[in-house]
């Protein structure tokens, strides 16, 4: 009873609707993207020294397809960078001072202030490069840690080419305290910074301490005098503004600015403004644009001035316009690289993510009119790309939200928002200060407060760096290295002559796995190869981040991150109150899945020796095909539900994820954390990874996240979800989890993906049916799901004919993306995409 | 005593295969248990592998990753090669299962397993949260599963005790006996009724309507006493040429209005659709409906107001399917 045949009404591509004026144009012309005459491209600044340069390579670690540009991008940013003249002491500041001196020199005395036509929000140019400020001397020190041999770049490229994976000290990814901004304003800030800097003994205030809070002193001004600037351009116009409605509301804009972000907001207009200039100051800070700088609870802290100017009469589409701008300026952060394009992969999701909604103190809902408002918001605004918003469920989520969700579904190409699991999400938040010893910083008084930063990982917030996205590592490395007894299965070519390199011992000396008479010994080697490539990662990462920790300080957001200025740290030296670095564990289905096989054909039934599978193997399956095909077909597979299999992943899970905990940063005593995300690297690594036992032939995708292998859950959506939920711990028997019953293994969460077909939704009884799905998910399921409605005759379609399909969003991995702004290679995965049949 | 205890956990039945999160068989989320075997001859069988309640063996193609294994596996000498794929002799295949076996690909799939009532529950209580959260259930379809009462009343009395909500999907022809039973734990009735007429209905289905009909006030009977506890909903399948026609429309119509009543709750006519194609040619089967088009949307909009204006409650009346895509 399937439907393939169906009304094409229900694949109506989502446009935008009801937008104002103002806003339709301002998305209109965001849209025209290059030919655009304003436009937020980087601009790079320099400190004119010869030695000077901008590019921070180690923030790129983790994009593979970025490897090979490093010197160009290193270079291109050098030669176009601007000089700007320098304080007379410049050189005398120890790098931090240097570093916020320089950022706030070059936006508000440099880079140019502008006010696009009907916008109510100042503050458009945030894109910059800036100068490392460094010495000839911390250069030269610089460069050799970077580049010299055994440094982090040789080091990232093995770790990379030899397959197991991408780390890297990345920026953003985080939630600064903005709450606090809005309330107290910078003000507050500044004032904390003193008082510590006061408390500093004269040594102290000599030492990297006072530096530090020097350095923070000068950043807690940015903003102010920034807003300064926009001010006097917003004066400007004021006398020039002709239409009187518009002359009221520059005057406006410029009356908040003379009070925010410097002074806390008294209304929602002001709140909005002091949200954005800040935010977009980070990713000036951190000459990034966008790298999961979230905004956390926005329809929590901006609700009180929601109230307060709707009840002193506020028009609320009005209050819905102002976050309608908010909107575009998020994307212009796209702008950065405009020229150069790069649609696939690194400019396709930055994920500015703000979270709706979920589960508040006594275990209430904490929905509320501006929930609604930012839903009908992205609902309008939509199709677009940033802010990502992430909806937070929860056993109490109320139907009224439970039907708007579904409506946006149903309406909608897949869901124009993340779902997060607020059970699920803060038992492994409680696991996590178990584990790190904080439970005064996170506790069953505060859990509730967290939220996902990027696309899915769950932090706490305004005081949380978790890094991520630093640590990417294939678990199936581990497989291969058992396979092996320590060696690349390949040989990996060297870059210059194209021979294989030697194979030398990388892994753990296992042994011949021909030797292994029983799948526990087959076993034990596998935990001692998972023991080894994770030690190799941390000792990788730890190489970028103690660089990043010495030359490349963030003072400005430091001052956003509580922690910072009590211990005079800056936030990349360890400063937040809550470090942590998060290994997001990829391949993990392809690795139980290959566990399974192993057993199963070597051990269980054996149907080969081990030497003939790891021929076939090293043959990349030709001449194995009939093998090849019962590893495909006919063994156990994780996703199904399956207790057997599922069993086997849970075991994978609970190895891997309790090895993570025993690793710290050296550099920054940052302690690291499991989780799993895989953004594309299940699709970059399906090149460079040896061929594995569950079937899969060199070049084929490796497994998403946690989710089951492409085409193994063949049991159908509930099966798929209860085996995310038991391999993430599942339920305690006795009721007794870490969150009420609730176990997480993941406090970052795992990303899960399920694509439906859309006749799910063709009508309410059947949204009905939806909706218990989702508290299904709730009861059974993991951490957060992203739902994709698909069908392949209209991808097809779009591959076609992109013309047609400008708006059409696809979700990957977390983070969205135009379908037809993406490489062949991705849509014709998304078409192969099995799409569950519902009826 | 313990010997029968063990006599009803071993009781196995033959059954095609489960779908989770099923949509269309009844309220809410809901496992449905395509049983093998059916009484009826419908010329438009949407199920053709359900027909026969022995097993069979089926070749997917597109799946084959021509090893050869299953030729080698055969004993019977059922199978052989030709140049559009494997044949097989069914008057020499007995569904050993040999080949499926032998087949490295899944392309060899045995259509038909038997499976216990232990194994089929502890498979159906895993959704148990979706079908809570939606008023689902278990949905028992096939097929035909009143075809196999011992086990059927077996499966529907454990699962009751587990706590899972039960819909029996019927075509209506058992003896009234065994409907009786498998009603008595059911929460919900699917009926089928396909034809009013009852040359017709020997014409299309093999069958007299004589005896769906009288089960059909047998099931009315026993929804009425239950007092609201259980559920009856009509099923009409629309197949062009067939079922589809004014009279036969509000003749079920009509009938169900002055003999079933408030009874039942709704009346679902679900349109033609042509998916089953592949499975016909599998079977080596030939299907009168292979180059029958897909309703229209006109013709759907017709059906639905013959049925609303047949004299059953408008309100209950639910056309559902899909209808030709139109350019």
């Amino acid at each position: 009873m399937s439907t393939l045949t169906v009304d094409k009404t229900r694949f109506a591509i989502k446009e935008p609707k009801s937008l104002s004026d103002r806003v339709r144009w301002l998305r209109d012309y965001y849209f025209e993207g290059v030919k655009r005459r304003w436009s937020n491209e980087f601009t790079s600044w320099t400190t004119g020294t010869p030695w000077d340069f901008q590019y921070n390579e180690l923030s790129f670690y983790i994009v593979p397809e970025t490897y090979f540009y490093i010197p160009t991008f290193r270079s291109s940013f050098k030669q176009t960078a601007k000089p700007v003249a320098l304080h007379k002491d410049f050189w005398s500041w120890n790098l931090p001072e240097r570093r916020a001196w320089f950022l706030k020199e070059v936006m508000v005395n440099y880079v140019p202030k502008e006010i696009l036509p009907g916008d109510l929000l100042a503050g458009a140019r945030f894109n910059v490069i800036t100068s490392h400020c460094l010495t000839e001397k911390e250069t030269k020190e610089y460069d050799k840690l970077v580049k010299g041999k055994g440094g982090s770049r040789e080091a990232m490229l093995w770790f990379h080419n030899h397959g197991y994976g991408n780390t890297g000290a990345t920026s953003g990814h985080l939630i600064p305290g903005y709450a606090r901004i809005i309330q107290e304003g910078w003000v507050a800030v500044n004032a904390e910074l003193k008082a510590c800097y006061e408390k500093l003994s004269d040594e102290e205030k000599k030492g990297p301490k006072g530096g530090q809070l020097r350095a923070m002193i000068t950043s807690s001004t940015l903003a102010r005098d920034l807003a300064a600037k926009y001010r006097e351009k917003l004066l400007a116009l004021v006398e020039n503004e002709p239409d009187i409605a518009r002359k009221t509301e520059l005057q406006t804009m410029a009356n908040n600015l003379a009070r925010v972000p410097w002074e806390p907001a008294r209304n929602f207009w002001e709140a909005v403004q002091s949200l954005w200039l800040t935010h977009m100051l980070v990713m000036s800070d951190e000459n990034y644009p966008g790298p999961g700088v979230s905004f956390g609870r926005i329809d929590q802290f901006l609700y009180p001035l929601w109230e307060a100017s709707l009840s002193s009469g506020m028009d609320r589409e009005f209050g819905k316009d102002i976050l309608k701008c908010m909107w575009v300026h998020c994307n212009t952060a796209y702008d950065g690289m405009i020229r150069t394009g790069g649609n696939q992969g690194i400019t396709a999701g930055y994920g500015q993510l703000l979270t709706l909604a979920g589960v508040g103190a006594a275990g209430l809902d904490m929905s509320n009119d501006l929930t609604y408002a930012i839903l009908e918001v992205i609902d309008e605004m939509s199709p677009i790309l940033e802010p990502k918003p992430n909806v937070r469920l929860h056993r109490g989520t109320p139907e009224p939200l439970m039907d708007k969700v579904v409506e946006m579904i149903a309406s909608s190409q897949g869901a124009p928002f993340l779902l997060n699991f607020d059970e699920r999400s803060m038992a492994g938040m409680m696991l996590e200060a178990r584990k790190a010893g904080v439970q005064h910083l996170i506790n069953t008084t505060n859990v509730h407060e967290y939220a996902p930063v990027g696309c899915l990982e769950n932090t706490m917030v305004g005081n949380d760096r978790s890094g991520t996205v630093d640590d990417n590592l294939n678990l199936l490395k581990a497989v291969e290295l058992t396979l092996t007894g320590g060696y690349d299965m390949i040989p990996v070519k060297d870059g210059l002559t194209g021979l294989p390199s030697k194979l030398t011992l990388d892994g753990a000396d296992t042994g011949d796995p021909a030797a292994f008479s029983t799948w526990e010994q087959f076993w034990q080697a596998y935990a001692e190869q998972t023991r080894r490539i994770i030690n190799l990662s941390v000792e990788t990462y730890e190489k970028s981040e103690a660089i990043r920790a010495r030359f490349f300080q963030t003072p400005y957001l430091s001052c956003l991150v509580k922690g910072c200025a009590a211990s005079g740290k800056d936030i990349n030296q360890g400063g937040a109150e809550l470090n942590f670095v998060t290994v997001e564990a990829v391949t993990y289905a392809t690795t139980v899945d290959s566990l399974l096989a192993v057993k199963h054909l070597v051990f269980d039934k054996q149907i080969c020796t081990m030497q003939e599978l790891v021929k076939a193997l090293k043959a990349n399956w030709i001449g194995y095909e009939k093998l090849q095909a019962i590893a495909i077909n006919k063994t156990p597979k994780y996703g199904r539900d399956d207790d057997v299999a599922d069993e086997m992943a849970s075991q994978v899970m609970h190895l891997w994820t309790e090895e993570v905990w025993k690793h710290k940063t050296n550099s920054t005593k940052r302690q690291f954390r499991p989780g799993m995300l895989s953004w594309n690297y299940w699709i970059s690594y399906s090149d460079i990874l040896a061929a594995s036992p569950d079937g899969r032939a060199k070049g084929k995708f490796l497994s998403n996240a946690i989710c089951p292998s492409n085409g193994a859950d063949i049991k159908g959506p509930t099966a798929n979800v209860n085996s995310v939920g038991k391999v993430m711990g599942g339920k305690a028997a006795d009721g007794k989890g870490d969150w009420a019953e609730y176990f997480n293994v993941l406090p970052n969460g795992g990303s899960h993906t399920i694509t439906f077909n859309p006749s799910i939704l063709r009508d309410p009884e059947h949204r009905d049916k939806f909706k218990a799905f989702l508290r299904g998910y709730i009861e059974n399921g993991g951490s957060a799901l992203q739902i994709n409605m698909l069908n392949a005759d209209l991808l097809r379609d779009a591959q076609k004919h992109p013309e047609d399909y400008r708006h059409l969003l696809v979700r990957v991995t977390g983070y969205n993306a135009y379908f037809t702004t993406i490489g062949k290679e991705l849509q014709d995965e998304i078409i192969a995409r099995e799409s569950h049949q519902m009826c | 005593m313990e010997n029968m205890t063990e006599a009803i956990a071993t009781l196995t039945g033959t059954i095609l295969h489960l779908q989770r999160l099923s949509t269309e068989d009844g309220p809410g989320i809901r496992t449905t248990v395509f049983y093998k075997g059916c009484p009826l001859r419908c010329a438009w069988c949407h199920n053709p592998e359900s027909l026969l309640l022995k097993p069979e063996v089926q070749w997917i193609g597109n799946r084959c990753i021509g090893c050869d294994s299953c030729l080698e596996a055969c004993e019977k000498g059922a199978l052989s090669k030709e140049v559009d794929g494997f044949q097989r002799d069914r008057s020499l295949c007995e569904a050993c299962g040999d080949c499926v076996r032998a087949c490295p690909s899944g392309a060899m799939e045995m259509l038909g397993e038997a499976i216990s009532v232990d194994d089929m529950v502890s498979e159906l209580v895993k959704d148990r949260a979706y079908f809570e959260k939606s008023g689902g259930g278990v949905t028992l379809s096939g097929g035909e599963p009143s075809l196999q009462p011992a086990f059927t009343l077996e499966l529907m009395k454990t699962l009751k005790q587990a706590g899972v909500s039960l819909a029996l999907d019927t075509c209506g022809l058992c003896p009234p006996e065994t409907l009786v039973e498998l009603v008595a734990e059911a929460d919900i009735v699917l009926f089928d009724l396909k034809l009013i007429d009852d040359d017709a209905h020997h014409k299309w289905t093999g069958v007299s309507n004589t005896r769906i009909l009288n089960n059909l006030q047998v099931v009315k009977k026993e929804i009425e006493v239950s007092g609201g506890s259980k559920r009856l909903w009509m099923r009409t399948p629309l197949i062009p040429g067939a079922t589809d026609t004014r009279e036969n429309i509000q003749g079920i119509g009509q009938y169900l209005a002055e003999k079933v009543g408030a009874a039942a709750e709704r009346w679902e006519l679900c349109a033609f659709n042509n998916l089953c194609r592949d499975k016909y040619s599998r079977l080596d089967m030939a299907w009168a409906f292979a180059e029958t088009p897909l309703m229209t949307k006109e013709n759907l909009a017709e059906v639905d107001q013959w049925a609303k204006t047949s004299g059953f409650d408008p309100q209950r009346v639910f056309v559902t399917g899909t209808a030709r895509l139109e350019n």
